[in-house]
């Protein structure tokens, strides 16, 4: 289950970076645990980049839709709107940008809440900074 | 004071003593005489099937025959006992003793004593009811109670792991995040002589073995498949029902169940959703226990390639402010138990590839849960079933 995850790491883009550094771009994280919420924006903010953090999927709504080089950081089990859902519409914009799902259902679970849409990337909690920075 | 039995009346046969040997004939119960002498006079129809002896072979033998040996000993005396001090000790009593059958076996009985006084002596009258048949009920009922707890408590341990799990899953996470910013921003500020890196480190590595933990005991949960097998609901329903009534006095709840002739079997764990379907009856129960009408309705139903069974009851619905937090572990308000029973419920059914959720305020002015499994366990998308057409029960 996790393994077949392993398949989507994204080649490392860049070559050498600064201490702190990574080419900064925007996350938002749609998050409705607000410890998990609040750490993932620290820790992203620390590696420099911009964290935006949102409740649910109705406040990531409103806000302004992310741009091609964003990431977004969905979990699964959101109140509202699915995480799901959420998913399948940042995947329908023109340029969407790059998903990463994370969840701290079973995997059993997983399977019958995502069927056949299972997005490229998937993390299960709890997530660390290794993990995260792998797929960035 | 004893009466003279010497005057012996032949009574001619009439329309009192032929009834009478009807009654002794048809009576479910054993029913025996004897003289004061501890012969026995009578011995009906239902003794004879009681202990395995004719009428004929017991007649004029004394009644110890049909005792147990170490009590047997002791009758004789007790009557005598009785015959000179008056001083009665099982008469208009009765009480569980126990019988002997021509075999040897020993059972129990329940024993009621009567005595009149006849023109022919004073006569003793026993009234044997055999108790094994219903001793065996309670046996049945207390080993299907026994069995009830002990299933709950075994899929409790596995379903509160996976909550476990869950639940401190989000803490860890934060924790671990937090650090690792931590570690981040000591290292970038440069201030550090590197003890808190090595500290931070530290914390970081005891919360991954935090997590580690979590991991390996979730993976030992999620290891234990439900065994599906082709079940009925109706006999779920029945049967649950059925174990429900046992535990409580819940004679003045009117339980009712809805279940449609044609309702197909659904592939599941019969013992997990058994599970389900008592903690919600009990729940329905308990929430109408001082309600002022106290109804509790089980129904079910088919819906595209879904089973749909909705408990239902009277006890108020539930307040708005729990309704948020109503399936998550630990978080219930009751007094007894952990308040695990929805969230074990729950997990259940989306382990089925269900749900359960509720309906706070439903048509019998209080909450109804809606247990949605899918008739065919493969998941798929299937070609809808016959039963399809015809879905019946409460309406959505």
């Amino acid at each position: 289950m996790r393994e077949k995850d392993a398949g989507h790491v994204r080649s490392v883009r860049r070559g050498a970076v600064r201490a702190t550094g990574v080419f900064p771009m925007t996350v938002h994280i749609i998050e409705d645990d607000p410890g998990v919420g609040d750490s993932l924006a620290m820790l992203l903010g620390q590696i420099g980049h911009r964290a935006l953090v949102y409740p649910d999927a109705e406040s990531f709504f409103e806000a302004a839709p992310p741009e091609a080089g964003d990431t977004v950081i969905v979990d699964l089990g959101l109140p509202g709107l699915s995480g799901v859902q959420l998913i399948r519409w940042v995947n329908g914009l023109k340029h969407p940008p790059k998903v990463i799902a994370i969840t701290g259902q079973s995997s059993r679970n997983i399977m019958e809440m995502l069927g056949d849409e299972q997005p490229a990337i998937l993390l299960r909690k709890p997530l660390t900074e290794e993990l995260l920075v792998s797929h960035l | 004071m004893r009466e003279d039995h010497s005057r012996s009346m032949s009574v001619s046969p009439s329309v009192s003593e032929a009834r009478l040997a009807s009654v002794l004939g048809t009576a479910v119960d054993g029913i025996v005489v004897m003289d004061d002498a501890a012969r026995i006079i009578l011995f009906n129809k239902a003794c004879e099937t009681l202990f395995g002896y004719a009428a004929e072979e017991v007649r004029g033998k004394n009644v110890k025959m049909l005792m147990p040996l170490d009590y047997a000993r002791e009758h004789d005396g007790y009557l005598s006992h009785y015959l000179d001090t008056g001083e009665k000790r099982i008469i208009g009593i009765g009480r569980e003793v126990h019988g002997r059958h021509r075999d040897g076996t020993e059972f129990p009985i329940e024993l009621s004593v009567g005595e009149a006084a006849t023109p022919e002596g004073r006569q003793f009258i026993g009234i044997l009811r055999d108790l094994r048949p219903r001793k065996a009920v309670e046996r049945r009922l207390a080993d299907a109670q026994a069995q009830l707890v002990s299933m709950t408590r075994i899929s409790a341990l596995d379903e509160m792991g996976a909550a476990i799990a869950h639940e401190l899953n989000q803490p860890l996470t934060a924790i671990m995040l937090y650090l690792q910013a931590a570690r981040r921003k000591a290292a970038v500020d440069g201030a550090d002589d590197g003890k808190l890196v090595e500290i931070v480190d530290k914390g970081v590595r005891e919360a991954e073995r935090a997590s580690q933990i979590i991991q390996r005991m979730r993976r030992f949960v999620e290891k234990r498949d439900p065994e599906r097998r082709s079940v009925s609901m109706a006999s779920l329903i029945r049967e649950c029902l059925e174990l429900v009534m046992l535990g409580d006095a819940n004679a003045e709840v009117k339980i009712s169940a809805e279940i449609p002739d044609d309702l197909p079997d659904i592939s599941a764990d019969p013992v997990q959703i058994q599970q389900v379907l008592v903690n919600l009856v009990r729940n329905a129960l308990e929430a109408v226990r001082d309600a002022q009408k106290r109804i509790v309705r089980i129904g079910a139903s088919t819906q595209g390639g879904d089973m749909i069974v909705r408990v239902s009851d009277s006890g108020g619905g539930v307040p708005p402010e729990v309704v948020p937090n109503l399936f998550r572990a630990f978080s219930g308000a009751k007094r007894r138990g952990l308040g695990l029973g929805l969230t074990i419920s729950r997990s259940i059914a989306q382990n089925h590839g269900g749900d359960l959720w509720v309906d706070p305020m439903g048509e019998d002015g209080g909450a109804v849960f809606v247990l949605r499994l899918p008739i065919d366990a493969s998941g798929a998308a299937e070609s809808p079933t016959p039963a399809d057409s015809a879905t019946k029960g409460p309406s959505e």
